[in-house]
């Protein structure tokens, strides 16, 4: 291992919150989420009024979703307005052709081990960003906008289903919009796999310390090996 | 029969007591879901106003939205609704044939051009100029057209008047299409089930002529007193749901005990209707209450959105026959491949290259 020549402060403390706050929320709306769509547990005997078998997911999978929207509206907020030039939206234009061009050509090239150099970032490189806004930033909305109708439903003419209950039709009906938000809920493991594999392969090729940074915050440029 | 009586001539005429009319009203007022204070208006329309004409047309149906119509064990409000509202055309209930029937048609929309409701019951086939439904000689399609085109406003009788139901299912073979689709220009009111509620087509047609006016209705054209919750909602089983007791197979304790039918496919839950609070055949039971889940047979396509015995069954996603789970599963399980894959080349490339830099050392 080579010796630690630079420390940076990348990750501040609303990003790290936010990101762990939103990885239990994930985990536990995915959980509670795929209960409520196949209750397993055996229902126990005696008086319906004595349980809350079901009752008690639901609720989990509300409350927590609730903190999960709270928590993506800090995150927008903060990438807009934190000045924070590792969690800003700045540098994120795939409209603009110049943003595919040779930073991100390069970033795919490594991934698929077409060169054999790196190219090193200190946050996002092109593909993770890319792969945040698909997954988190257009996912994250998704599952909130299509939750929040199907929130409303249990109450016609209240909040949600006055403000998001216009998802029931353009997805054809209550049962096809429960059947989207179940199929998307699949993105989330999906990308948890995908995350995960990148950072450790990053942190193995790269040694920045990527995977403890969004605990400590700080990412490290290390001295190449003395060969 | 004069052609301008008020419902209250006919009561009248009929040997029915004004308590007996008293009572109708109220009944109305409340199956409507409209305040007690609202009764005098009720009484006082149906007093006065002449009573609404019906051309009640009929596509590519089964009838059943004409024997729910019908058939209820309930006569007091059935029937006198169905005796007194002026159903002038009616080709399936109507004493009259043919030429002479038809004639009945054209002069109802000419005397009442603007004023009459029209209510379809079925749907129309669109493909091949709508051959598939041929009615009195003229395609199905060209009747609805030339009907709709006068009507004061238009009632869509049932799943298929609303959306399609069976006949514009996966393939849809005659091009079967419902009334918002060839009628754009006119108020439609949705009702939809296999078939609808009686009370709740009744009830339309008398909030209709009560007020003037459509009842008030949802992102769906739904009447919102009748469509606006779920079964789900005001189910009699939902403590059971709440509770996690569930009907496992059709032949266990829990179904003797009438435990909440949602693992057995129970589409309440996604389905708006009345049946958990109006019930069927006045007030006996609807198919929960009988045992039986809930098709969601008044949600859109209800017949292709796979089993009626499974929740978020095979549901045909974008031509194939997976589920939202298999997707995911396979989806997972290839990224969780390609990860391993990946790494194993990375390790590969790392091994090599570190082995290159030995032999330069």
């Amino acid at each position: 291992m080579g010796r630690i020549i630079e420390e940076i402060y990348v990750w501040r403390l609303p990003v790290r919150l936010y990101h762990w706050i939103n990885a239990l929320c994930t985990v536990v709306l995915l959980v509670t989420g795929m209960y409520i769509a196949a209750p397993v547990i055996n229902p126990p005997l005696g008086e319906a009024v004595w349980y809350k078998g079901m009752a008690w997911w639901r609720y989990l999978h509300f409350a927590t979703a609730f903190i999960f929207i709270a928590n993506f509206l800090f995150r927008m907020y903060w990438a807009l307005f934190g000045n924070d030039r590792y969690a800003r939206f700045g540098g994120f234009r795939p409209w603009s052709p110049a943003w595919w061009g040779k930073p991100f050509r390069e970033q795919v090239e490594s991934y698929l081990f077409l060169r054999r150099d790196e190219p090193n970032y200190v946050g996002h490189n092109p593909v993770a960003a890319l792969a945040h806004f698909l997954f988190i930033f257009c996912g994250s909305s998704f599952m909130i906008l299509s939750g929040l109708a199907m929130y409303g439903e249990n109450n016609p003419g209240g909040f949600s289903e006055t403000f998001f209950g216009w998802l029931i039709p353009l997805f054809g009906g209550s049962y096809s919009l429960h059947f989207a938000h179940h199929l998307m809920a699949w993105i989330f493991p999906l990308y948890l796999i995908i995350h995960l594999y990148a950072v450790f392969r990053h942190d193995v090729v790269d040694r920045t310390s990527v995977t403890s940074s969004i605990v400590t915050g700080y990412k490290h440029k290390v001295e190449e090996e003395p060969s | 029969m004069q052609s301008n009586q008020t419902f209250a001539d006919i009561f009248r005429a009929s040997g029915i007591s004004r308590r007996d009319f008293l009572k109708f009203c109220s009944l109305t007022s409340v199956y409507l879901g409209l305040a007690p204070s609202m009764v005098p208006k009720i009484v006082e329309a149906m007093e006065t106003k002449p009573r609404t004409p019906v051309i009640w047309l009929h596509g590519l149906e089964c009838t059943c939205c004409s024997e729910s119509f019908i058939r209820s064990s309930h006569p007091t409000i059935e029937d006198i609704i169905f005796n007194m509202i002026s159903l002038d055309y009616d080709d399936v209930l109507s004493a009259a044939a043919g030429h002479q029937l038809e004639d009945v048609r054209k002069k109802i929309m000419q005397e009442y051009k603007g004023k009459y409701i029209l209510a379809v019951e079925g749907n129309a086939s669109t493909r091949d100029d709508g051959v598939y439904c041929m009615v009195g000689g003229d395609s199905f399609l060209n009747t609805l057209k030339e009907t709709a085109a006068d009507a004061a406003a238009i009632i869509a009788w049932g799943a298929c008047a609303s959306y399609g139901c069976v006949q514009n299912a996966d393939p849809n073979p005659t091009g079967a299409a419902p009334v918002s689709e060839i009628v754009r220009n006119k108020p439609i009111v949705n009702v939809p089930g296999c078939p609808p509620i009686s009370e709740v087509m009744t009830g339309v047609v008398a909030h209709f002529h009560t007020f003037g006016t459509l009842p008030e209705l949802d992102r769906m054209g739904r009447p919102k007193a009748f469509y606006n919750t779920r079964i789900h909602d005001k189910c009699y089983r939902r403590a059971f749901y709440d509770a996690g007791m569930f009907v496992r197979s059709f032949d266990d304790e829990a179904t003797r005990k009438g435990w909440c039918l949602y693992k057995m496919g129970c589409k309440g839950p996604t389905t708006y209707n009345s049946c958990s609070k109006i019930q069927w055949n006045g007030g006996v039971s609807f198919p929960i209450g009988s045992g039986h889940p809930c098709i969601g047979c008044s949600e859109p396509n209800f017949w292709d959105k796979g089993s009626f015995y499974e929740r978020l069954a095979e549901v045909s996603f974008l031509g194939t026959d997976s589920n939202a789970d298999r997707i995911g599963v396979i989806a997972v399980g290839a990224a969780a491949a390609g990860a391993a894959a990946h790494a194993a080349v990375t390790a590969v490339k790392k091994a090599k290259a570190g082995k290159d830099s030995e032999e330069k050392a």
